[in-house]
């Protein structure tokens, strides 16, 4: 079969996880990251394609992807920003972050994306509670307290 | 030079210099600067002045607890482990994910090497050979840190084979969860680290019999695994450090309405009415309300001169610290935590899985103003039997927040059940 989705890359670091850990299920999950990192979805394709170079059942991989947060949702966009939502960061307003967020984007909150370039998710716990309200802009961390429409803008900017 | 994901300040501070020696500065402490401040000698004395069983006997003595949250004795543990035929495995659980919790990734992001240093000895007494760090989805930065250190520690000779010119054989593999706050229970842990769904396993057997692959497991914390090259360092000058019984230094990561939020080393003596003051005070010269602590207990004033140890009585588990002022309302921070564990409920106990959800939708009417006494009662039932129809800690802490404030803020209930809200937060129509 022939692999649309799974570039030499990522192939290459899919049998280096194979090799490195003791059982072949173990590659799984770490194979779903380089996919969900390449593609910022897990859809059917790759899941399918992860089937046949792992040889794992489809059911298997579908089952893990539908039980992991990270995985799970269907975002359509090619940049992920994640707004924590837990009591430290709801007490120090993470919901006007949303807003703003919301305002400048266009996006809804844990809506698929209209325009593909954000999708906006509002996440528990990211553990970086002492600069609450957090936020994450893909694999980026950033503090979202006294922050103004200006500097979010610039941020976002960074991420086209 | 490496390029790791953005990650601002989160300001550390520390008074004892023990486990935050080298991690008061935002950046990753590279090997040679980790040797030259005295790294690795921990685990060198290990190998050579040290057989497996003293060091085993040593944890014990210094009566270290799992950092974790259910402050299980260390050293009972791994005596569980060693009393099972190898091969052993050694766990180190990264998934930190409690509300308020980011003690862990300070020492991951800041000084890997006292980790992968408490790691190789841990697996020393242990005789494991191989050790996992199961670390949480959301630290990408931290993962790529561990897998580049523990790349250098390789390289230099503290990990692989023959360490250090000995017999002894160890290796460290990272491994990335995705997003499950079910994955940071131990037995839920070993399944995702076995390429599964997370869901908790029915204990016992337990991991130190039945655990990773079948075989004895031993799963300690990031902060539990760190605590060992300094008691292997110190010995009995260990038990110098803090109060009677529940020696060490400890993380206390502190947020809310405090001017200084971060992560503050104390020894566990300290009160809670220091740990804030050391945290600067109350934001803005607002009056303490409430905290909400390790596996989310509810603390009112009158448990601020409580210290945060592992006593009955005292704070223990994680030594977290969320810090709620006089403009903050419990029912709405319950509301932020029940919307939580109905999130993060796996669905293996039904008690669990309906009785979150119910919990957040009782909850929620208070908030809507149309609550009755009924549904207090409510409340208190559902609070007495989840805890007791589950099988794993998620289960068992889902309603503490819950019954905490019912039995501490009970009368901010009945307020609102009048439709009025102390802190003027809920019924607010925007």
């Amino acid at each position: 079969m022939e692999f649309i989705y799974l570039t030499e890359e990522i192939k290459q670091q899919i049998d280096r996880y194979v090799e490195k850990f003791p059982l072949k299920d173990q590659a799984i999950i770490q194979s779903l990251h380089l996919i969900y990192s390449k593609y910022r979805d897990i859809e059917d394709v790759h899941m399918k394609e992860l089937s046949e170079y792992l040889q794992v059942p489809l059911n298997v991989i579908e089952g893990i992807v539908s039980f992991y947060d990270m995985f799970r949702v269907k975002r359509g966009a090619r940049h992920h920003i994640r707004v924590c939502k837990n009591l430290p960061c709801h007490i120090m307003g993470c919901k006007n972050l949303l807003k703003m967020f919301e305002k400048l984007t266009g996006e809804k909150a844990n809506q698929y994306s209209k325009n593909g370039r954000f999708y906006i998710e509002t996440v528990e716990c990211i553990g970086s509670c002492s600069i609450a309200p957090a936020f994450m802009i893909d694999d980026d961390l950033y503090e979202g307290l006294n922050i103004t429409e200006e500097k979010l803008n610039e941020i976002l900017s960074k991420y086209t | 030079m490496r390029y790791y994901p953005n990650i601002p300040d989160l300001n550390v501070n520390s008074s004892i210099n023990l486990l935050l020696r080298r991690a008061k500065e935002n950046r990753t402490v590279e090997i040679e600067e980790y040797i030259t401040t005295g790294g690795y000698s921990a685990l060198k004395k290990a190998l050579t002045k040290f057989t497996p069983e003293d060091i085993v006997v040593l944890v014990e003595e210094s009566t270290l607890r799992g950092r974790g949250g259910a402050g299980f004795p260390t050293g009972r543990k791994w005596r569980f482990a060693l009393s099972n035929p190898p091969p052993r495995y050694l766990i180190c659980n990264a998934d930190e994910s409690e509300p308020g919790t980011f003690k862990d990734r300070i020492i991951i992001e800041r000084d890997p090497h006292l980790l992968i240093e408490g790691m190789a000895i841990a697996g020393y007494a242990l005789g494991a050979e191989l050790g996992f760090i199961y670390i949480r989805g959301e630290y990408p930065a931290g993962a790529k840190i561990l897998e580049d250190a523990i790349e250098d520690a390789r390289k230099k000779g503290y990990l692989g084979k023959n360490i250090l010119g000995t017999d002894f054989s160890f290796d460290i593999l990272v491994y990335r969860g995705a997003g499950a706050y079910i994955c940071g229970e131990e037995t839920a842990l070993i399944e995702s680290l076995e390429g599964k769904r997370g869901h908790p396993r029915l204990r016992p057997p337990y991991p130190a019999n039945y655990g990773l692959f079948g075989k004895p497991t031993v799963v300690n914390n990031v902060e539990t695994l760190s605590n060992i090259p300094i008691i292997v360092t110190y010995e009995s000058y260990y038990m110098n450090i803090g109060s009677s019984g529940y020696y060490g230094p400890k993380l206390f990561p502190i947020s809310g309405k405090v001017n200084k939020p971060g992560v503050y080393e104390a020894t566990m003596d300290i009160t809670l009415r220091d740990l804030i003051d050391m945290a600067g005070g109350i934001r803005d010269g607002k009056k303490f309300k409430a905290v909400f602590a390790g596996a989310l207990g509810v603390y009112s004033e009158r448990d601020l001169d409580t210290p945060m140890d592992y006593s009955p009585k005292g704070f223990g588990g994680t030594g977290t610290t969320i810090v709620l002022a006089e403009d903050d309302c419990i029912i709405d921070s319950l509301i932020v935590i029940a919307e939580f564990f109905e999130h993060e409920s796996c669905g293996k106990c039904t008690p669990c899985r309906v009785g979150t959800y119910e919990q957040l939708n009782i909850l929620r009417k208070f908030q809507n103003g149309t609550a009755t006494e009924e549904d207090i009662k409510l409340l208190e039932h559902l609070g007495r039997n989840i805890p007791v129809g589950s099988i794993c800690g998620l289960g068992y802490s889902a309603s503490n927040a819950i019954m905490d404030a019912l039995k501490k803020f009970r009368d901010e209930f009945y307020e609102h059940i009048n439709g009025n809200c102390p802190a003027g937060v809920c019924f607010k129509n925007d």
